[in-house]
């Protein structure tokens, strides 16, 4: 019974990463096509079907480890997921994630993955976290104007739950949790490629 | 006795060990670790039996009252200890204060002050009497946190890390001014009067009980906190092992009830969501205390049935 659970739980597992990372192959793909031949104001229209599937699919990552089918712990999910829900940008992202998403798939499909893909999926980020985290920040701060104007997503009160919700303030919230939340995702991530690149050492 | 002390990985922590008198206890132990390090004081102190490699059993912590010959293995002259800094520790009564002084004084302000003014509201504005009888509300149960604090838990030796005061200060405040915004906000929509009632009715009730649970637990222990986990028994832990949660629990319920607010029902969902897990494992440690072996069934509102009477 155990066992017939396993096979499900890899089948599984190698169908979503391999599915999600066809779906940030497609980003990175239509982005820079978009990039080519029309110019970079094109580029979000041409990638915004695959990437909002993309990108939302990433929810799934924080289930997944909520009910223990992986092993990542929420606490580092979570606030990973939520920045790139919160804004989402193809390009930079769409590499790591193409990268990351195929390693999981080769492991749950496989059994394995070759140690040049263990490297590239732990030393890449230490190039594109911080631009991708940059280009977070910086567009969501370009968008404040905007965001202000356009009261979009905006919940006033007076009403019988006495709640409010606005987007402009939360954008700004937001800001203010890349200020801790950075450093501690980049020193996660360091702590670990250390592990596993010390272990694929030993192996 | 010889006492070897080694860190976590491994390495010797105190070159060439401590020398203790035979009958020497845990407590005494702490001391000459302090003695000899200064830095840490007995209760950054994380004293352990090692655990064999590769073994996932959870290390045996030692207990301060014991004698350390209670842990020596059959040789009776050396004796190893693990040792790990737990980093600065502050008191219980130190870490609550903090945490239940912000949404005392936090929540008055937003009752009291122009606040909204800085929100882009008027400054006229009409008070509804929930709005009122809900600061009274609020501010007694914080104000009676503290007395609890002060003069009726009575604390174990335990203390807690210096970083839980940021953490938990954070998560009190905060939950606080949110939930002090929209009770206070000049357009707040209050509910009936009925309901106010019932909900505030209902609340007092739960707290009055909250504070007779206290008191059962706090007969527990001795006055200096000795005593360690001890089954309660009588009032309403005949019938849930952590009554004083579940008091507490729907107590913001009855809060909840009367003022009807968004931000007051995340409170209650996130509040309720710890005591839960802190219910679950005061069950499971005093069902191991107890060598029952039956299944506990955490009904959720009522946290964690007794099995056992």
């Amino acid at each position: 019974m155990a066992s017939a659970l396993t096979v499900l739980r890899r089948l599984y597992l190698s169908i979503y990463n391999w599915l999600v990372f066809i779906g940030w192959f497609q980003v990175l793909f239509l982005a820079l096509k978009a990039l080519k031949e029309s110019g970079h104001e094109h580029v979000y229209n041409a990638v915004e079907k695959p990437l909002l599937l993309a990108q939302s699919a990433a929810v799934m990552e924080i289930l997944h480890g909520l009910i223990g089918l992986v092993r990542s712990p929420v606490s580092s999910t979570l606030p990973q997921i939520g920045s790139r829900l919160y804004l989402t940008w193809g390009i930079l992202w769409s590499f790591p994630e193409i990268i990351r998403y195929s390693f999981f798939g080769m492991k749950e499909a496989f059994g394995f993955a070759p140690s040049w893909h263990l490297w590239l999926r732990y030393s890449t980020f230490l190039v594109l976290y911080p631009t991708g985290i940059s280009s977070e920040v910086g567009l969501i701060y370009f968008a404040l104007p905007y965001i202000k104007a356009s009261e979009k997503y905006c919940f006033r009160m007076p009403n019988k739950w006495n709640f409010s919700f606005d987007y402009f303030y939360a954008a700004i919230l937001a800001l203010g949790i890349y200020v801790p939340g950075s450093p501690h995702l980049y020193h996660y991530m360091l702590g670990q490629r250390k592990r596993a690149l010390s272990k694929s050492k030993k192996e | 006795m010889k006492v070897t002390l080694v860190s976590r990985s491994g390495r010797e922590f105190i070159k060439g060990g401590l020398e203790l008198n035979d009958s020497a206890t845990v407590a005494d132990l702490q001391e000459a670790i302090h003695k000899r390090t200064k830095k840490f004081y007995p209760s950054r102190q994380r004293l352990t039996l090692p655990v064999p490699s590769g073994s996932r059993e959870r290390p045996v912590i030692l207990n301060y009252k014991k004698s350390l010959k209670d842990y020596c293995d059959g040789n009776e002259n050396t004796l190893t200890i693990v040792f790990k800094d737990l980093g600065p520790q502050v008191s219980y009564r130190t870490l609550f204060f903090f945490e239940y002084l912000g949404p005392l004084i936090l929540y008055p302000v937003f009752y009291y002050f122009p606040v909204y003014k800085y929100f882009g509201y008027e400054e006229k504005r009409v008070i509804h009497p929930v709005q009122t009888y809900a600061l009274y509300y609020w501010c007694f149960h914080y104000f009676k946190r503290i007395m609890e604090t002060f003069f009726i838990h009575r604390f174990s030796h335990a203390t807690s890390p210096l970083s839980n005061v940021f953490r938990n200060c954070a998560y009190y405040w905060t939950f606080g001014s949110y939930i002090a915004y929209y009770v206070n906000h000049p357009l707040y929509t209050p509910v009936s009067d009925l309901q106010m009632k019932i909900g505030f009715g209902f609340g007092i009730v739960c707290q009055l009980a909250n504070f007779y649970c206290h008191i059962i637990l706090k007969n527990l222990r001795s006055p200096d906190g000795s005593g360690g986990y001890q089954i309660p028994r009588g009032f309403l832990f005949n019938i849930v092992t952590c009554a004083n949660y579940t008091t507490e629990i729907y107590q913001w319920l009855g809060f909840n009830i009367a003022t009807q607010t968004v931000a007051g029902y995340v409170f209650l969902v996130v509040a309720t969501s710890i005591m839960t897990n802190w219910a679950l494992a005061k069950h499971r440690r005093l069902k191991k205390m107890e060598g029952r072996s039956t299944p506990e069934d955490g009904l959720f509102f009522l946290h964690s049935c007794r099995t056992d009477r």
